[in-house]
């Protein structure tokens, strides 16, 4: 009788999970570094557009409501952007020169004028903008006082609330111009109102229904069909769609699927059109079945995710304490271990509204590299020279989060001798304790992910009064250069204003960014004129980009 | 008979209490509130607004009374709305009811109609070949979990057939063969693992049922062997299967969650699960009481059943 000793059994087990894991598309990480070799743009089809087909895809998320005054969840705008309309736009694929290029153009707005102090902006809009050709609204005319009453209406209540009551007036001098008095100077004003989530929605339904849970109507270019939560959306092509020709696609099929595993063998078995990965080694699994799926490298510009501080307290209210810390910190080896040496080392603000190239390691400045033992000797400077406890409290957003937490908490006690709590919660509690502020210790803090703009990541995100700090910065520089931001037409100066708040940013350590990868895009070998760009994934909130994808096949 | 049913009932009543009391305190015990989970990481809501739409909802009211508020809504027959989508909580279990019932049915079906010609073959071949292959198909039943098993029927079917059942529920009147397609992997993968259990269980009293007298007598009169096997035999061995069977039927619903996951299906598991994650506590709540009272009335159904199969049970 043959006998299987200790190693033997631990060999096969090894390679019984090994094969189960490649088998269920490789979720968990090779362990060498695996370089990307796909192109991280993919240039619009030189072929005419062809008319009809639909577009499947596999979602994992529902929307709660389809009211887009009361939710900015990703299952909502992953579609909203196709059914609705905003004043103005970002450039689509096969408009942009790269993933890059946040070049703002029109959409309800034919043009836009900002007054000379740049309090007031005049919206010139379309003439002819149809709403959709359904109850109660029947394909009647889009007008200035529709946009108006919308933004009144986000004002009011509801989660964009923040962003609209800058807003101090609005006239309509006639039926197709717009002017929007703000309280304040601004000349981003119109990436603000470019943002997905701005879109407009239909006044009639808001007053008949009381809310637009039941209804979505917009001036997009499709038309919502059917929203059947944890089953599908259906969009339809509008034919009235303004913009002449366009879409192509007759039909798109958002179908839940809450399950990795289920939209991997939808994409394989052309169920879905659309599928992300999060490393190259997934990006391979996939490509063993579906080896004619085009790639796409997403390459992020900015890190959504960072270690919080509670740095309004102690200790980390100590400049020394922060930049100890973030020194003790190995951001290359999570790098190269959690994100297969494919990830960046994590800043917050888009580096393209400062440089043109991603910072490297040397332009993130003294307190990102990992020098451990200076850190030691500043923190003892700090007055804790035998480190400290603390508590850390996160949500896994995907698996290798948690190895990114469970190295960070590593090095911290091995260098500073910090013993952090790590405590992993459910989403909810997660996001309710994060957003309300009151927290001690740190938290595996997220910056949300639908903004595009400037102003959003930088004036709304840092700015002490802003309600959307969720990093509690507290910094009287940063208030005064977000604040000057807005004041400055000028794209140099304002260029040059960014990257003296990001390197206050670094200086004083006043978000701790972690490192952080875009994962690859796969998509079907018939889709054309589709790409991810630069905050504003295909899938998610630049659904909006869809709108000229057409189907070669 | 009668009486025995009624009395049963009336047992049910403190149960249900019970378990109300319980889902209702684990869900207020529980940190985070469905508001928080609904401004989907907007997290620009001012304290006044979110106080506005607690109070909206009924939530600033004192536990006690919004306990007794919502035992009033289940004894009335009215459930309520969903807070996290405002859907009327009649409405999303009319939808999710009739998949999750036909998954769940599905599923026992095949897991009996593999468990019981299975378990009767592996106790009339004790140690041969076949009883081998049976018990070690209900050991892997037995051993692996829905979650893994469900995982790789759909991988290895996109990657052998390159099939799945098409995502996107097709109701059974509608779309039948869609429907079909759709349950007939997920409804598989949780009978197989309710086939096991069932399968051992017939095995063995149908073992021990075969060394009885009346059995031998069978034999001895001559009999053929279907006879004295499905018809003398296993009527009588059935009774602790129909216990195991009621005792699954828990585990089919728990089940349920998973396997709608996995294969999309928008039943009450998925329902449930996302009500808990976003805190939408008259959903959970009422969830949990059906279930606990879908249990009660099944396990009385499992009792009734004894009397059927043995008529020396009375009640």
């Amino acid at each position: 009788m043959s006998t299987v000793d200790r190693r033997e059994f631990l060999t096969r087990v090894g390679w019984g999970v090994a094969t189960t894991t490649v088998a269920l598309g490789g979720t968990r990480k090779a362990q060498a570094a695996t370089p990307s070799k796909y192109p991280d743009w993919i240039q619009a089809s030189a072929k005419p557009p062809k008319r009809g087909g639909t577009s499947p895809r596999a979602t994992a998320w529902d929307p709660p409501v389809i009211d887009p005054r009361l939710t900015q969840s990703i299952g909502l705008f992953q579609f909203v952007g196709l059914t609705s309309s905003r004043l103005v736009r970002y450039a689509f694929p096969e408009e942009a020169t790269g993933t890059t290029d946040f070049t703002i153009k029109g959409d309800l707005a034919e043009s836009w004028q900002p007054s000379p102090d740049h309090r007031m902006w005049t919206f010139k809009l379309r003439q002819g903008v149809k709403w959709h050709n359904v109850p109660p609204l029947n394909g009647r005319e889009l007008v200035a006082a529709d946009v108006k009453y919308c933004f009144e209406a986000y004002a009011k209540e509801g989660v964009q609330s923040f962003t609209f009551r800058e807003i101090e007036g609005m006239e309509t001098p006639d039926k197709y111009t717009l002017r929007v008095h703000l309280h304040t100077p601004n000349v981003l004003f119109p990436q603000n109102v470019a943002e997905s989530v701005t879109v407009i929605f239909s006044r009639e339904v808001l007053e008949e229904d009381g809310d637009l849970k039941k209804r979505l109507i917009g001036t997009g270019p499709y038309i919502l069909k059917e929203h059947t939560r944890k089953v599908r959306v259906v969009l339809q092509r509008n034919p009235d769609y303004y913009d002449k020709g366009r879409p192509y696609v007759d039909q798109h099929v958002i179908l839940s699927a809450p399950d990795y595993a289920t939209r991997l063998a939808a994409f394989r078995t052309g169920q879905s059109d659309i599928h992300y990965v999060s490393s190259p080694s997934d990006v391979e699994v996939v490509r063993k079945t579906n080896p004619d799926a085009l790639v796409q490298e997403y390459k992020n510009v900015l890190a959504p995710f960072g270690l919080a501080l509670a740095q309004d307290k102690p200790p980390f209210n100590d400049l020394r304490v922060r930049r100890a810390i973030s020194m003790a910190i190995d951001r290359q080896k999570q790098v190269d271990t959690v994100y297969e040496g494919h990830g960046m080392l994590g800043w917050g603000v888009p580096y393209v509204y400062y440089q043109d190239a991603p910072p490297t390691a040397d332009q993130l400045g003294p307190w990102w590299r990992y020098r451990p033992a200076e850190a030691k000797k500043l923190l003892a400077e700090a007055g804790h020279p035998n480190g400290f406890a603390t508590t850390l409290f996160y949500y896994e957003y995907w698996p290798q989060m948690t190895s990114q937490v469970q190295l960070v908490q590593q090095d911290l006690k091995k260098n500073l001798n910090i013993d952090v709590k790590i405590t992993k919660l459910d989403y909810t509690t997660y996001y309710g304790r994060y957003v309300d502020g009151k927290w001690d210790g740190m938290s595996w803090g997220f910056q949300s992910g639908h903004a595009v703009g400037l102003d959003e990541r930088t004036y709304q995100y840092m700015h002490s009064k802003s309600t959307k700090n969720f990093f509690r910065v507290n910094d009287a520089v940063i208030d005064e250069l977000t604040a000057k931001l807005r004041q400055t037409p000028d794209v140099a100066a304002q260029r040059a204003i960014t990257k003296k708040i990001v390197d206050r940013e670094f200086d004083q350590v006043l978000r701790m960014w972690m490192p952080y990868d875009g994962g690859f895009f796969l998509y079907q070998p018939h889709l054309r004129n589709v790409a991810a760009l630069a905050l504003r994934r295909a899938d998610g909130y630049g659904s909006p980009t869809l709108a000229r994808l057409w189907l070669d096949k | 008979m009668y009486k025995y049913v009624v009395r049963r009932f009336l047992l049910a009543v403190p149960v249900l209490l019970l378990s109300s009391l319980i889902v209702f305190s684990l869900m207020r015990v529980m940190p985070g509130d469905a508001l928080i989970a609904l401004m989907g990481e907007s997290g620009n809501v001012g304290e006044r607004e979110l106080q506005k739409l607690r109070r909206d909802l009924g939530l600033d009211r004192p536990y006690y009374a919004q306990y007794g508020i919502w035992l009033w809504q289940m004894v009335s027959l009215d459930p309520g709305y969903s807070i996290f989508t405002n859907e009327p909580i009649a409405v999303a279990l009319k939808k999710s009811i009739p998949v999750t019932l036909e998954l769940a049915t599905l599923a026992l079906i095949l897991g009996l109609v593999i468990a019981i010609p299975v378990g009767v073959l592996s106790a009339t071949r004790q140690d041969t070949a076949p009883d081998y292959m049976g018990r070690i198909i209900a050991m892997s039943g037995l051993s692996l979990p829905d979650f893994w098993l469900g995982t790789l029927v759909i991988t290895f079917a996109a990657i052998w057939f390159r099939w799945i059942p098409p995502l996107g529920y097709a109701s059974l009147w509608e779309a039948p063969l869609t429907n079909l397609q759709q349950f007939l992997l997920p409804a598989a993968v949780l009978g197989f693992r309710l086939s096991a259990a069932t399968m051992r269980m017939t095995r063995s009293t149908v073992l021990e049922v075969l060394r009885e007298d009346y059995v031998r007598t069978a034999w001895a009169k001559g009999l053929g062997g279907r006879i004295v096997v499905y018809k003398h035999a296993l009527k009588n061995a059935l009774i602790p299967v129909v216990t195991i069977v009621g005792g699954q039927l828990g585990t089919l619903l728990a089940g349920t969650v998973i396997v709608e996951t996995i294969f999309a299906l928008p039943g009450m598991g998925r329902l449930t699960v996302e009500a808990i994650l976003f805190r939408d506590y008259p959903v959970v709540q009422t969830n949990v009481m059906l279930v606990a009272a879908t249990l009660v009335t099944l396990n009385l159904v499992v009792d009734l059943t004894y009397a059927w199969l043995d008529p020396r049970i009375r009640y």
